[in-house]
């Protein structure tokens, strides 16, 4: 079965994120750069997949400028058998990463699409779903629990007030949810042997795709910024300003 | 010439960093002291995983055959992390005298090492003590007219205290009627390896640990507020830690000199290291100083991180040749007859 595993680039979930200082990005420059930790919970779940023999072959498969390839290497000394990269310029959104992906898929045919649920950077949600709709295949989203049982996969996925599980017939898309597993570190043996795993590079025009922009970002800003709180003399006022003022309850 | 890392270089630092970042916890280490051994045998495990423990193992017995400059960075992230296991002793000295020694020695110990499935402990006589000696399953003993190779039946190790609890220290009483696997000129000159390869060893950890303190430092001193603003903003403050960088930023390039040096096995080596571990060490011990400084009081209280930190740098300062001996070796170099001085040569 082959398992094609979309990846992200972005920035690293450590990193405290800034906006530029006209408001019209966030700041890059010079900031640590990583793969979606969805998208490496994605990776994990595959290559555990290959590992338990399921999977014969793992492919990562990312869109964005040739940077992107650092993270389609990473997936690869994850574990991924290669890589491809679809190469775009500057950000493209969520409905045409789907098109892209969906014209990957048709050339190579796999099985299974696994997805990180969002990045964090655009926290979409959408890029999974757009994929399922375009391709027609069935999709498991929020998945903490991915089980192949023959022609199918049995998805667990994490709902509001508790768990639900749902049976695909395969080919099938699943978007990954945080407790779907623990992803490993990339050995340094691994990342030497990434180096030399194949990489294809493909333009939105080799898939038949033309890359347009349906949104204008306006503005970025950071948060407000917490302010303080204050002490309360004694129980009655506390209760009084959490009905009265915070109105919660 | 470039002196650059290059991007493979960076790229096992990073990974490395992450890994170690996140493994090796401050509560992880504290985690140690409680322990019988001391040690962690499942974050050994960890690095083996990590292809750690062989990096510096030649490729036929099961390593990626790296070298002394490729390693550096990654023991200035050990440092970073003050990791307690003996890795950086591993990968920087005993197996680099494993792989000289040759034959059935290498190929009985360095795959075994390679794999994670043996812990070395290095010690040599001019520190008096073994780090990790009672937790290890091979120790290599450097004497400047013997070199021993002992497995723990045969020795002794009588525990000493050390100021850094994650150090675990050791004096070594080897059993009567073992031979050392070398003698005379050939373990002089890997008397002088050990010597080297540790003091480069600890001088890439102290500049890892110098950083850990200043962003320790740098950290604390934006949260603590006095008349209403972050400490840090107070210039008597920030100096401290500035000039603490400044020592940093300098003793980065003898450091990666030294190792370019010895991975080149160069004449010049010798001193190049010592160099290194002085003006890492140096930094390392005024990080000390000025973070215990900008800490206040809360810097001497056992549950603030910093002083594992410290302490580590004290032990580094000491370990592999104290700074008299290494001050010596440089003057030596200076003052030799016919000692070729001036820019590109002294240093």
């Amino acid at each position: 079965m082959k398992v094609l595993v979309a990846v992200k680039r972005v920035v690293d979930y450590n990193v405290k994120v800034r906006a530029k200082g006209d408001g019209s990005d966030v700041d890059l420059n010079n900031v640590k750069m990583a793969i979606n930790p969805f998208c490496e919970i994605a990776v994990e779940e595959a290559v555990r997949l290959k590992e338990a023999g399921v999977a014969t072959e793992v492919i990562a498969v990312s869109v964005g400028e040739k940077a992107c390839q650092e993270q389609i290497r990473t997936a690869l000394a994850l574990g991924a058998d290669r890589g491809i990269q679809v190469e775009t310029e500057g950000s493209v959104e969520p409905l045409v990463v789907a098109k892209l992906l969906k014209g990957v898929v048709e050339k190579e045919q796999p099985q299974l699409v696994i997805l990180g649920k969002q990045s964090i950077d655009g926290d979409n949600n959408q890029t999974g779903q757009m994929l399922g709709a375009l391709t027609n295949m069935a999709q498991g989203t929020f998945a903490s629990e991915v089980k192949i049982d023959g022609e199918t996969v049995n998805v667990t996925r994490e709902v509001d007030g508790g768990l639900q599980t749902v049976q695909l017939k395969l080919p099938a898309i699943v978007t990954t949810d945080l407790r779907l597993n623990e992803p490993r570190y990339a050995s340094l043996p691994n990342i030497m042997k990434a180096k030399k795993k194949q990489l294809d590079v493909y333009s939105p025009a080799d898939l038949g795709v033309e890359v347009k922009s349906h949104l204008s970002q306006l503005k970025v800003e950071p948060p407000a910024e917490r302010q303080a709180g204050i002490k309360v003399e004694d129980v009655d006022q506390l209760v009084d300003k959490l009905k009265n003022e915070a109105k919660v309850i | 010439m470039d002196f650059t890392f290059s991007e493979d270089q960076l790229l096992f630092r990073d990974s490395v960093r992450d890994f170690l970042v996140n493994e090796v916890t401050p509560e992880r280490i504290r985690g140690t002291w409680e322990s019988d051994s001391g040690r962690d045998d499942g974050l050994w495990r960890q690095l083996a995983e990590m292809g750690l423990t062989g990096i510096t193992v030649p490729e036929e017995h099961g390593g990626l055959g790296m070298n002394e400059l490729d390693f550096v960075l990654l023991a200035q992230e050990c440092g970073y992390v003050a990791l307690p296991e003996p890795l950086v002793n591993t990968a920087l000295v005993a197996v680099p005298v494993l792989t000289q020694l040759g034959g059935e020695l290498a190929a009985e110990w360095l795959p075994q090492i390679a794999a994670g499935d043996t812990r070395v402990a290095v010690g040599c006589a001019e520190n008096g003590l073994a780090e990790d000696a009672a937790q290890c399953g091979l120790l290599l003993w450097a004497e400047p007219q013997a070199l021993y190779l002992l497995t723990p039946e045969q020795f002794e190790a009588r525990h000493n205290a050390s100021v850094d609890p994650s150090r675990k220290l050791y004096a070594i009483d080897i059993a009567e009627g073992v031979p050392p696997v070398a003698t005379g000129e050939q373990a002089a000159a890997l008397y002088q390896a050990v010597l080297d390869r540790g003091a480069l060893g600890a001088a890439a950890q102290a500049l890892g640990l110098a950083q850990r303190m200043i962003d320790l430092s740098v950290q604390y001193t934006s949260e603590r507020q006095q008349f209403g603003k972050p400490i840090g903003t107070f210039q008597a403050v920030k100096h401290h830690m500035a000039n603490v960088a400044v020592r940093l930023e300098y003793a980065k390039a003898p450091v990666t000199r030294a190792a370019y040096a010895l991975a080149g096995d160069e004449s010049r080596a010798a001193h190049a290291v010592s160099h290194a571990k002085l003006a890492a060490c140096e930094a390392a011990n005024l990080a000390a100083k000025n973070s215990i400084q900008v800490h206040g009081a809360m810097g001497y209280t056992w549950e603030v991180d910093l002083h594992i930190f410290m302490k580590k740098a004290w032990a580094m300062a000491g370990t592999f040749g104290d700074t008299g001996f290494h001050k010596q070796r440089v003057a030596e170099h200076i003052f030799a007859d016919g000692a070729v001085l001036g820019a590109g040569t002294t240093f």
